[in-house]
């Protein structure tokens, strides 16, 4: 019995060996990369300077055609995230400010996902490669139930969202393989897809939400004008009175969501195609940026 | 509780520092351990059914001693059936009344005879078809006196409800297992230590082959429809892996975790993919069932001892049996039905018992035809696994249909946003690690076993899937 007592010891040292190992392998390799996706394109990086800023879920990466932006002669990146919350976006910029990033607008897309303040767990995920390098990733994370785990057990975070930063991403990632998230300056035009053209957004109610005024009070402290929009939604929609919740909850939110109307603008009901996005980014840079 | 949860991985330890530390001293205790454990890791799925188990034990004990302790032929044979008609009538009830009904207002509605079939709404109690069948050899022996009856309930109940085979098997016999119960088990190291590494092994297949080749399997099965003729083909192979490691990585843990309490439990898979006929081919895989429906079903029919249209018929009728046990399926019979089929030409020719030793490859022209043996029993049963996978046979047809209509091969991106070829460098080292180990109970032990449990430990972490978690799928039926 002592020497499987002694066997068993062995083989759970290890195993810790190995977790450690393979925590420190993963963990350079993203610390390496900057060509995945929007937030290595962060991370991994060092001063750049925007006029333009934009950050949000999917309804800000498919809604702001950022060469739209450029053409204008405004540097912009769109950083929104398809997926993404603003516990994402709020984190996003908190980065980029430490990275002493110039930024003089940050349009941010406020609207459905100011009715949580959970994390987008497919986005929140590829943030924790850099949680023991990086004490703003780590205090953001440090409210959350699982922190301790994902913070203190080596590779943890790796086998628990492992389809986002697992063995097949980190793989991709030392070899240097390029995805098409930020081609187009982040934007990600949308075809005229078969999506679902009518939606129930009833059951939302908008929170006075953690990290939208987390990111209000960020842009206040870095001089950033902040630029607070909702985005259209397609005709068929129920519920349609929780955009004027959230003005009621946020006066400063720039209420957009009947600037684009008509289905054929839609690639689903959420989300514009690129001709109502070319629509939509128009209004957005009459109205605020043809001074 | 999984074998590959995190409460099983306190559980184990808790209930082996019990049975070795604690109550040690006589095997009563030993016992005692590991029927409380037993019933707790039962009741971790639904107490409720747990009374369940515990009246089918009792049954299976009492009717087997009133067998034995019966003189006239008559009442062995009331005790018998009555037996058999219980353990039956359950799983008839539980597993089969709702195919039954459905199946008879579906004839009817096709004589047309409108109505509407009255289905209970119960669920299936976990492993009830495995340990029924532990119920049913048991008492079947003790009526064909071929063992004696076991009057220790508690020693009894144990070979029935140990937690290791309680809800996927192996269906352990009676004359196997009981005489391991009967007597103080002592620690034997080396027996632990493979113990360790075959329950490691058994993990690797299930996170890292049977997990991942799901989450493929799946995406290309549910939408089988906008599929191209290679991701089908390819479907079809990761489902073979899938259910392969899923069903034999679990008899592996159970295997594994048993050997750390002492006992030895039947071997359930033997390289069932390096196969070179079909016979062979079911002499290595789920063994312990393949083994059952032949000592309790095959052999009593007549077996192959009669002439030719009763072993057509007994081979029929014992792929059919197997097929439905696994669920109440019309598309289960079918696959039963079509390795029925495969087997028919190997037994009118004599040949189903001629690949009985150990397959061997060399740089020979005999090795080509052996290699090609293999892989045409593989496609064969790859065909016969997509009606075990799909929800109808009509689906069936459908899918095999399509793989040689559409006649595209090439590269597709699936639901689960990877592309259909990605996994097949992880199958082929999986194959070449098996083929390197066919003649070992597991990859792990023997020379250089550290080196090589590093690995494995290395693939369960690194190479797993969990986020899209998914249960053993033997736990259905």
């Amino acid at each position: 019995m002592k020497q499987f007592l002694i066997f068993t010891v062995k083989t759970l040292v290890l195993l810790f060996l190995l977790l450690v190992v393979l925590d420190f392998l993963y963990t350079t390799v993203y610390l390496q990369s900057s060509n995945r996706g929007k937030i290595d394109y962060v991370y991994n990086s060092v001063e750049r300077d925007y006029d333009v800023v934009i950050l949000g879920s999917s309804r800000a990466n498919n809604h702001f055609v950022a060469p739209m932006f450029a053409e204008k002669g405004l540097k912009t990146f769109n950083y929104g995230m398809s997926g993404g919350h603003l516990f994402e976006a709020s984190l996003l910029l908190k980065l980029m400010v430490e990275r002493k990033y110039t930024i003089k607008n940050v349009i941010l897309e406020t609207d459905l996902n100011l009715s949580n303040e959970k994390r987008a767990e497919g986005i929140a995920a590829k943030f924790l490669p850099y949680i023991h390098n990086s004490e703003i990733t780590k205090n953001h994370f440090s409210t959350e139930k699982d922190f301790n785990e994902l913070y203190y057990i080596p590779f943890y975070r790796y086998v628990a969202f492992e389809t986002r930063i697992g063995f097949r991403e980190m793989f991709f990632n030392a070899i240097h393989k390029k995805t098409n998230h930020l081609l187009n300056m982040g934007y990600s035009p949308l075809g005229n897809g078969k999506g679902n053209m009518k939606n129930n957004i009833s059951n939302l109610k908008p929170l006075r939400n953690k990290y939208y005024e987390e990111i209000r009070q960020l842009c206040k402290d870095n001089n950033i004008n902040l630029i607070s929009v909702m985005t259209p939604m397609c005709s068929n929609t129920k519920g349609l009175n929780y955009f004027d919740k959230v003005q009621q909850l946020y006066p400063e939110i720039h209420n957009y969501e009947k600037a684009v109307e008509g289905d054929q603008y839609f690639s689903s009901c959420g989300h514009l195609n690129d001709t109502g996005a070319r629509l939509f980014t128009s209004v957005i840079i009459k109205d605020f940026f043809n001074k | 509780m999984f074998f590959n949860s995190f409460s099983f991985a306190i559980f184990l330890p808790i209930v082996f520092v019990l049975y070795w530390f604690v109550f040690n001293k006589t095997k009563s205790t030993q016992n005692a351990v590991l029927i409380i454990a037993s019933y707790y890791f039962y009741s971790c799925w639904d107490w409720r059914f747990l009374f369940l188990l515990i009246f089918s034990t009792f049954l299976d004990y009492y009717t087997g001693i009133r067998i034995e302790k019966t003189k006239t032929e008559l009442g062995r044979k009331f005790w018998f059936w009555l037996s058999i008609s219980v353990n039956l009538g359950f799983l008839g009830i539980f597993k089969y009344y709702n195919f039954f009904a459905d199946s008879f207002s579906e004839l009817l509605n096709g004589f047309g005879l409108q109505t509407s079939p009255l289905l209970l709404n119960v669920i299936l109690p976990v492993g009830i078809s495995f340990y029924t069948f532990h119920g049913l050899s048991y008492v079947i022996d003790i009526y064909l006196k071929r063992i004696k009856a076991e009057y220790n309930f508690i020693d009894y109940s144990l070979f029935v409800s140990y937690f290791p085979l309680l809800v996927a098997g192996p269906i352990e016999r009676a004359t196997h297992l009981l005489p391991q119960v009967k007597v103080k088990r002592s620690f034997d190291y080396q027996k632990a230590k493979e113990g360790i590494f075959q329950f490691v092994w058994g993990l690797v297949k299930k996170v890292v082959i049977a997990d991942t080749c799901a989450t493929y399997a799946n995406a290309i099965f549910d939408n089988y429809e906008s599929m191209n003729s290679l991701s089908l083909l390819l479907g079809a192979v990761y489902f073979a892996f899938q259910i392969y490691g899923d069903f034999s990585g679990y008899s592996d843990m159970a295997l594994g975790m048993s050997k750390l309490f002492g006992i030895d439990l039947l071997r359930n898979f033997n390289y069932p993919y390096f196969s070179r006929d079909i016979a062979e081919f079911w002499r290595r895989w789920h063994i312990s069932l393949s083994s059952w429906f032949r000592d309790y079903l095959y052999i009593p029919l007549g077996g192959s001892s009669g002439g030719t249209a009763m072993k057509v018929r007994n081979t029929f009728i014992i792929f059919l049996v197997s097929g439905f046990w696994h669920g109440a399926n019309w598309t289960f019979i079918a696959w039963g039905f079509i390795n029925a089929l495969y087997f028919l030409p190997l037994l009118l020719l004599k040949r189903n018992r001629s690949n009985m030793e150990t397959v061997s490859l060399y740089w020979d022209l005999n090795s080509v035809k052996v290699f090609f043996s293999i892989v045409s029993t593989f496609a064969l049963t790859c065909l016969a696994w997509i009606f075990f996978r799909v929800k109808s046979i009509g689906e069936a047809f459908e899918y095999i249909g399509r793989i040689f209509t559409n006649r595209i091969f090439e590269s597709q991106y699936l639901e689960n946003e990877r592309y259909n070829y990605e996994i097949i460098i992880l199958i082929l080292a999986f194959i070449i690690v098996e083929w390197n180990s066919r003649t070992k109970v597991d990859p792990i032990s023997g020379k250089y076993s550290y080196l090589k449990l590093t690995f494995c430990l290395a693939a369960i972490v690194a190479l797993g899937t969990y986020s899209d978690y998914k249960e053993f799928i033997y736990f259905q039926f």
